[in-house]
């Protein structure tokens, strides 16, 4: 059996977004910094193991935005699952996190939301705990577009829980 | 004629299509991607994965802005608008290609992110240097605090002991206590000086002093230190040098001292020359120049840049001692007077370092104006009663040691907010001063003065209160101001200045 699942990546610029979806897809990163404008679609099949389930995920890299409210509502027609990138270096793109979830969560009432802390390479663990009150309690994953560091897990987990 | 042309020039922007409810595509013009035939939408890209469900019998129009679509090798980016129809005619499904203008669009939005992204980074860099400095500036405040209670305790002990009996032998063993720990407080002295200063929290008091007095002073004390090196040291003061001047002369005997020290310790043999000239003196200003030359080992042209920096020491020779703290302090202090510190150097023959500081210079600046912190003490007919609130027993024994061999004190030692209040309010016996650590192990020493200065008695509130601490930055000397206590005593003290302060603020 085989389904097909659409996830939407949301976040401010720069946080990451495209190099995720770049290591998941092609299992590749660049450290150049190519600005995403409208979206890019990407699909990629996997199999759950457990219920021995294809899984066609239909993956939307939505151009950064430092508003949410600024994005194109279409964009989000026949959603099954958001991610919400912000960068944990850079406070500007977590800051209104909770007000930012918030406006999906009134947008899409039954879509969920996994919130997730790029750029984790760059800090230390000390960091994060130390951080963990600005980035609230919303954090579900740290990740590294750059290391590959939980990104496959990021994306499985998603499947596997859009299935169930 | 012109519609071959057409045919032949005109590039295709639109492409329209047909599908049914299903989502196979029924007739396309394909004028965009010409494999758009008899497939089902959904096999073609990811993104039409959406539209299946929008296909229903009703009207409505559905516009998605900046797709990029790659199809049959084909890099474009679209509008697409995809029209059903409430009357059961197959949807419409229309792509632009409006690659041009988002090209254009996202390398506006480039340059625009990169600069924000990068501005943001920049803002974080400051920040995270600002916190760094302000960690290290704390931690050396910190740190310099701790040592200095064991080592007000060496200082007054090594002064209490070189006035017992002692042989030449255990004399000579005084002598290097006292010069070592002397060494040690001069460190922690600099090093303190530089986290202040680092800090932006010094400021330069402008206050008349007797200018010609302070360089006699300097030049007798390292005449003596030149010849014990076995160096000469020649002078030279201007005649034209005004007398009293206005300024910080403390500060001023710093710089000085620190290049004189500078000279003398990288000195072998020759000698060292101490220059003070006038350079100008206007209505209100003197601009003075002061050169301190040496015959040392000189510096090389590449460590001429680095001298000036903390803790830099740009010899290797181990046997010349220093923190490498004293030429950065100079700089800092000279540049406070918007001044510049400058040095020419030949390797292996010496160093000259010099400067130009600007004063207050008016004929109205008289001697008898100079303020004075020295006070005598009261001539007693009774004993003063002073209450020492302190839990380090070194500070307690030294402070203990110093009154008692002064004759003209009781003292009595608490460590606890309640004792010392009870010890005020004990209406047999008026405390005459407080001497207050302010960083109790288990309290705050400023909190007790705070709970003091509310006691019902008005004597009681009034009494003197003597700071004791080694945190004496700018802002913590307001804090003392403000919350009653009216001096500081600085840590690490000795004899003379605990009895100095105890002087200034009996009543």
């Amino acid at each position: 059996m085989k389904v097909s699942k659409k996830i939407v990546l949301l976040g401010h610029f720069g946080v990451g977004k495209s190099s995720l979806i770049r290591r998941f897809v092609e299992n590749t990163f660049s450290e150049d910094y190519k600005v995403t404008i409208g979206v890019h679609i990407f699909k990629k099949n996997i199999t759950i193991p457990e219920q021995g389930t294809d899984v066609s995920l239909v993956i939307w890299d939505l151009e950064g935005n430092d508003d949410i409210t600024n994005t194109r509502l279409s964009y989000l027609l026949g959603t099954h699952a958001f991610i919400y990138v912000y960068d944990v270096t850079r406070p500007a793109t977590y800051e209104s996190l909770e007000s930012e979830i918030n406006f999906l969560k009134e947008k899409q009432k039954n879509t969920s939301i996994t919130v997730v802390g790029n750029k984790e390479d760059l800090v230390t663990k000390a960091y994060l705990k130390q951080n963990s009150g600005n980035f609230g309690s919303l954090t579900d994953l740290y990740v590294s577009a750059k290391t590959g560091d939980k990104v496959d897990l990021l994306f499985s987990n998603l499947a596997e829980a859009l299935i169930k | 004629m012109l519609k071959e042309y057409i045919k032949k020039y005109t590039k295709p922007l639109v492409q329209y299509s047909i599908l049914d409810f299903d989502g196979n595509i029924l007739e396309s013009d394909n004028a965009l991607f010409p494999e758009f035939k008899k497939k089902h939408i959904g096999d073609i890209h990811p993104f039409f994965e959406i539209i299946t469900p929008l296909l229903i019998a009703e009207e409505n129009e559905t516009i998605f802005s900046c797709i990029h679509l790659n199809i049959e090798n084909k890099e474009i980016t679209s509008d697409i608008l995809l029209q059903t129809f409430e009357d059961g005619k197959h949807p419409l499904l229309i792509i632009h290609d409006l690659t041009s203008h988002y090209n254009n669009y996202q390398t506006t939005a480039q340059v625009r992110n990169e600069s924000v992204i990068n501005s943001q980074i920049l803002e974080l860099k400051n920040t995270y240097l600002k916190e760094k400095e302000s960690f290290k500036n704390t931690f050396i405040a910190n740190f310099s605090h701790e040592l200095r209670d064991p080592l007000t305790g060496i200082l007054t002990f090594t002064d209490i002991l070189s006035k017992t009996n002692l042989d030449l032998q255990q004399k000579d063993y005084v002598q290097i206590l006292n010069s070592s720990s002397g060494f040690l407080k001069k460190m922690i002295d600099d090093i303190l000086d530089i986290s202040i200063i680092e800090s932006g929290n010094l400021e330069l008091s402008i206050e008349p002093f007797n200018f010609i007095e302070l360089l006699n002073e300097i030049k007798f004390n390292y005449k003596i230190k030149a010849e014990q090196k076995g160096l000469e040291f020649h002078y030279s003061f201007d005649e034209k040098l005004p007398e009293i001047i206005g300024g910080d002369a403390k500060r001023l005997r710093q710089v000085l001292t620190n290049l004189l020290d500078n000279a003398l310790k990288f000195t072998k043999d020759g000698s060292i020359t101490f220059n003070v000239s006038l350079n100008q003196l206007r209505a209100r200003k003197a601009s003075i120049h002061f050169e301190v030359t040496d015959t040392g080992v000189g510096l090389k042209k590449e460590d001429l840049d680095t001298i000036f920096t903390s803790f830099s020491q740009v010899n290797n020779d181990d046997t010349i001692k220093g923190t490498g703290l004293g030429l950065a302090i100079v700089k800092y202090l000279v540049e406070l007077t918007k001044s510049e510190i400058k040095v020419s150097s030949e390797y292996g023959k010496g160093s000259t370092f010099s400067t130009n500081i600007n004063f207050v210079a008016t004929p109205s600046l008289k001697l008898d104006k100079v303020k004075s912190n020295k006070k005598d003490l009261p001539s007693a007919s009774r004993k003063y009663n002073i209450l020492l609130v302190e839990d380090s027993q070194i500070t307690q024994l030294s402070v203990l040691k110093i009154l008692a061999s002064n004759g003209l004190f009781f003292l009595d030692i608490v460590t606890n907010p309640e004792d010392a209040l009870a010890r005020i309010s004990n209406i047999d016996s008026e405390v005459d001063l407080v001497l207050m650590d302010i960083k109790l192990k288990e309290f705050q020493g400023d909190d007790i003065a705070k709970q003091i200065r509310k006691l019902p008695e008005r004597h009681q509130r009034k009494v003197p209160i003597v700071a004791m601490t080694a945190k004496v930055f700018k802002e913590d000397l307001k804090h003392y101001k403000k919350i009653g206590i009216n001096d500081v005593l600085k840590k690490p003290f000795n004899q003379s200045q605990l009895l100095d302060v105890i002087a200034r603020n009996l009543k």
